[in-house]
């Protein structure tokens, strides 16, 4: 086996490894990858692409995400390997998973092998797409952009691009078989999605891979689900519109569908189709426009809206309406709803933005930024997090202290001034815990009778000791813990050597990777 | 909850008596029981008829005492002697499922003629030998199997699944079968075979209630009924840390823990207050851990509590802000633990109405529904400590949709915390069907879940309800009592 090979194979392995652990599968149900892939075996059945390789490059990234449970140290850093459509000048169009939490990112070109260094020019978790930009410029002269089509529609084809070890291209075509809007891994938002039915195969270098049609690109893929054989792909007009503003603008409204005729009955509604507002995000664009939890959304932007929430789009067909509110209209731009409230017909201009998700109390999704903790004398203290609660484990719903997965899953009910949650994580033994051993995952309240809101909050209140205590109130048993103030400034350089602890705080959510 | 689960014994099948020469055998009974469990997926339903075979033992007054999961549900009971194969019916005359103790009566008081009762011994010493009887798997006749007490502790009743009384550890073989069963001394009853591990969590480890348990249970009963333990109702914690010790005031003497927690409605509310540090119980100094030291051993404070009655009083001597001072604390019954505890010899309650099903949630309903509503299942597992009970007496949920017509889009609502019908706030079931039994249009259901309301036509539910009942086979749309 030549040595070129042998790598290859290696990195499979490595990559099937990761994906068998905490990351979500790209390829699901696949079964063992075979180590040298074999070309492929569809027999084309449209005039297969004629892109080259000369616009599609291979990015290798390094990744590596915090541990929330020690979040003073990194967890072990994995790779993801993908490839990247050039789209203009030294812009390199991925996903975002491919490079989340990156410590390194290469560039390499398929035929030649050769290498380059890269940085993330923008990136968006929402839509699951990132920009990156060759170090050296010049690592891409003689690279083709490749221009972008949005027309499709179901039953179209469409061609998934994949690098052969040989530094071919390896072309499967697949056939478009739905559009709709649907979850978006990373945050889970909806936004719109193809459905591709196609044979890939599992090859080296699996996150992101171009989808193209009569040699322009059609979207890149984000999901592939081997047991159908159905792939997800990022289409046009959410890359487009990724292109414009990196962040998305959200509605901010849950909702259900109105199929039941008593429940139509006794709201009054006597117009067909419509959807029944349930939940009104806090501080979002609904809320400022006033909308309401009961109000009736009868149509969009003039658009009647079935009793699902769909709506006839032009291009697309039966599509979900929020694809208006997040994607065909710019952030800062403004939608028009015909609501029925109180039996009355009624028409409300919502000017939808980004939501602002500065404010979250327990964020549902962290990538590229350091958790905040501080460290008293041996008590670690954390703000609770998604990616916290995470740390139990796929079954953390389950798994992880109930009340603090409760915190998560009603955060919206909170009083909008509570700040974050912060969190006795766990307790370093050490002389000044002494009895306090058995306790983690406790929420505090008060720190020396000074109310807790942020990691910073919890920094600043230790710097006031009541009477030469550190007094710690709890939300629940033990409701409170003493710490001798000066003990635990005495023990605290054996303590940062003890546990090898590079610093007892960091205060802020110190963004890292990123410009 | 503790990690590992203490089975209670499962009643083993036996047939056959055998003669024994030894007094104790005498007084042992064996206990036939034909119970039947309601099923809490299908309330409207009695459930499933099952038997079993445990044991008891004659004592004054010609009662057999056993265990109360031994007759929990029971239909009917026979009890036969050792050397008389002859089967007498028997009644439950009290049950306490919170100690796992019941006392039954024979109907036929021939039943005793030549049975001699036993009597109780004390608390047996460490290390000291006991011999169990019973009629345990592995054969049909009488058996007995003798070992030496391991251990005094505390331990959670897994009849009830909450309660935590005084426990002896013993290291003979205590198998299904053996419940109910005396666990002898010197001729004297130290103790009621009644719990075990099975044999792939640890080995050699059984237990029984020790004599304090039972002599409680028999003096609560003499003015005819059982009522509940009675509790402090409240948390506390451990006082070891030296900085915490002197944060409070406390000298380095090891003494005292302090208050977490004291719940609302409970024995101690508007008498101790979290923070407190309580330094003797009854006279009786705390230790930091909590513990105090008893004639026969180290036990937890509340040991103190539980040999108390209803109305008695607790005298506990505190600290709070930094002054010593004595509070009484008169005795009640923790109510809202009960919604926690394992329930027996009760039907399943329940509302049918338009094919919804309305279930007032508890442990029982817990155990066979495992349902995955956040809402719900933190509502159940925090119902005391976040005194969830001042909002919700009960936890109803919409259980379960019998599909009909009139329900076809009512959507997945199951699991979900019912708030409120028709702008009546349910905090019962009989909220629920009384809501339901006043006529309106429309029904409109709110529930703590995100979602619209649920609404029902009240004509197009009383077209359907016969259908309903007819098609699932429910004899009757609603069962409020327990």
């Amino acid at each position: 086996m030549n040595p070129l090979l042998r790598l290859i194979a290696f990195c499979i392995l490595a990559q099937a490894a990761v994906l068998g652990g905490a990351f979500q599968p790209r390829f699901q149900q696949q079964s063992q990858p075979t180590p040298v892939p074999s070309p492929s075996p569809a027999t084309s059945i449209e005039t297969p692409t004629q892109v080259t390789t000369r616009s599609i490059i291979r990015v290798n990234s390094t990744n590596q995400a915090y541990d929330y449970q020690s979040p003073w140290q990194k967890k072990p850093s994995y790779s993801r390997r993908g490839l990247g459509v050039l789209i203009g000048e030294n812009r390199i169009l991925v996903t975002a998973d491919l490079v989340a939490n990156s410590n390194f990112i290469e560039l390499e070109k398929a035929a030649t092998g050769e290498k380059s260094t890269a940085t993330i020019e923008r990136i968006s978790y929402e839509c699951n797409l990132a920009i990156l930009r060759a170090t050296n410029p010049i690592f891409l002269y003689g690279m083709i952009p490749l221009p972008l089509e949005g027309k499709v529609s179901i039953g179209d084809s469409a061609t998934v691009l994949q690098i052969e070890p040989n530094g071919e291209l390896a072309r499967t075509p697949g056939r478009i078989s739905s559009i709709s809007v649907a979850p978006y891994p990373l945050e889970n938002l909806g936004l719109l999605a193809f459905k591709l039915s196609i044979p890939l195969q599992q090859r080296d270098g699996s996150f992101t891979l171009p989808a193209v049609r009569d040699d322009k690109l059609v979207g890149l893929l984000m999901r592939y689900d081997a047991r159908n054989q159905t792939a997800d792909i990022i289409p046009m007009p959410v890359i487009s519109r990724f292109l414009d503003s990196v962040k998305f603008p959200r509605l901010g409204v849950s909702y259900s569908p109105l199929r039941d005729p008593q429940l139509r009955r006794y709201i009054g509604l006597k117009e067909p189709g419509g959807i029944y507002v349930t939940k009104i995000s806090p501080k979002s664009s609904a809320a400022s426009a006033g909308l309401r939890e009961g109000d009736v959304i009868l149509a969009v932007n003039g658009l009647p809206l079935d009793q699902d929430g769909n709506y006839e789009d032009a291009e697309y067909g039966r599509i979900l309406f929020s694809h208006i509110s997040s994607t065909l209209t710019a952030p800062g731009g403004k939608v028009v709803l015909k609501i029925l409230r109180n039996t009355k017909i009624e028409e409300i201009t919502v000017k939808i933005e980004p939501m602002d998700r500065s404010n979250t109390i327990s964020p549902s999704f962290i990538a590229d930024a350091a958790p905040p903790y501080f460290i008293l004398g041996g008590m670690v203290f954390v703000e609770l997090s998604r990616p916290y609660l995470q740390e139990w484990g796929v079954e953390w719903t389950k798994n992880a202290p109930q009340r603090l997965v409760n915190y998560d899953a009603f955060q919206d009910e909170l009083p909008t001034d509570r700040g974050k949650i912060i969190v006795l994580a766990q307790i370093l033994p050490s002389p000044d815990t002494l009895g306090y051993d058995h306790i983690d995952n406790v929420v505090v309240k008060e720190l020396n009778g000074r109310p807790i809101k942020s990691i910073a909050d919890l920094a600043e209140a230790a710097k006031h000791p009541v009477e030469g205590f550190q007094k710690i109130e709890l939300e629940e048993d033990p409701k409170w813990l003493f710490l001798d103030a000066a003990s635990i400034e005495a023990n605290r350089a054996e303590l940062i050597k003890h546990y090898a602890l590079p610093a007892t705080e960091r205060l802020d959510s110190a963004t890292s990777a990123l410009p | 909850m503790p990690m590992t689960r203490l089975l209670p014994l499962a009643l083993a099948l036996c047939l056959s008596a055998w003669t024994h020469a030894a007094p104790i055998a005498e007084s042992l009974v064996r206990i036939e029981a034909a119970s039947q469990e309601p099923n809490y997926k299908t309330p409207w339903s009695p459930g499933t008829v099952v038997s079993g075979v445990g044991a008891g033992f004659v004592i004054d007054g010609d009662r057999i005492m056993t265990n109360a999961h031994v007759v929990s549900n029971a239909r009917f009971l026979t009890v036969s002697k050792e050397g008389d194969p002859k089967p007498y019916t028997a009644r439950v005359l009290h049950v306490a499922h919170d100690c796992d103790l019941a006392l039954l009566k024979v109907d036929k008081a021939e039943f005793f003629n030549g049975t001699s009762p036993l009597e109780f011994g004390g608390l047996p010493e460490i290390e000291s030998v006991v011999s169990v009887y019973g009629y345990p798997i592995g054969g049909k006749r009488l058996s007995v199997t003798r070992g030496i007490v391991s251990r005094i502790d505390f331990q959670t009743y897994s009849h009830s699944g909450v309660d935590s009384h005084l426990t002896i550890q013993i290291d003979a073989a205590i198998n299904p079968g053996n419940s109910g069963g005396p666990v002898m001394q010197d001729g004297k009853v130290v103790g009621v075979a009644f719990q075990g591990y099975s044999g792939d969590v640890a080995q050699n480890v059984g237990y029984m209630i020790p004599v304090p348990v039972v002599e409680r249970f028999l003096k609560d009963v003499e003015d005819g009924k059982y009522d509940r333990y009675i509790d402090l109702a409240i948390s506390y914690q451990n006082l070891f840390n030296p900085a915490a010790r002197r944060a409070l005031g406390l000298e380095d003497d090891d003494r005292g823990v302090m208050v977490g927690a004291v719940y609302g409605g409970g024995s101690s509310d508007g008498i101790l207050k979290a923070g407190d540090v309580l330094l003797e119980i009854d006279g009786y100094p705390i230790a930091s851990d909590g513990s105090i030291r008893l004639q026969n051993g180290v036990v937890p404070l509340t040991e103190i509590v539980e040999r108390k009655f209803r109305g008695e009083k607790a005298k506990l001597v505190i600290i709070r802000d930094r002054k010593k001072q004595t509070v009484a604390v008169p005795l009640d019954d923790p109510w809202p633990f009960t919604l926690q505890s394992n329930a027996y010899d009760e039907k399943p309650r329940y509302v049918i109405y338009g094919g919804l099903v309305f279930q007032p949630v508890d442990r029982n309903f817990l155990a066979t529904h495992d349902p995955s509503n956040q809402r719900l299942n933190y509502s159940f597992d925090f119902f005391v400590e976040d005194e969830i009970y001042r909002d919700r007496k009960e936890l109803v949920v919409l259980s379960n949709i019998l599909p009909d017509p009139v329900n076809a889009h009512t959507g997945d609502f199951r699991y979900s915390l019912i708030n409120e019908i028709n702008g009546r706030r349910i905090q019962t079931l009989q909220d629920v069907a009384q809501a339901f039994a006043k006529p309106e249009e429309y029904y409109v259901i709110k529930t703590a879940d995100v979602g619209p309301p649920i609404v029902l036509e009240r004509k197009a539910v009383l077209a359907s309800t016969e259908n309903i009942l007819k098609r699932y086979g429910i004899a009757s749309e609603q069962n409020l009592e327990k």
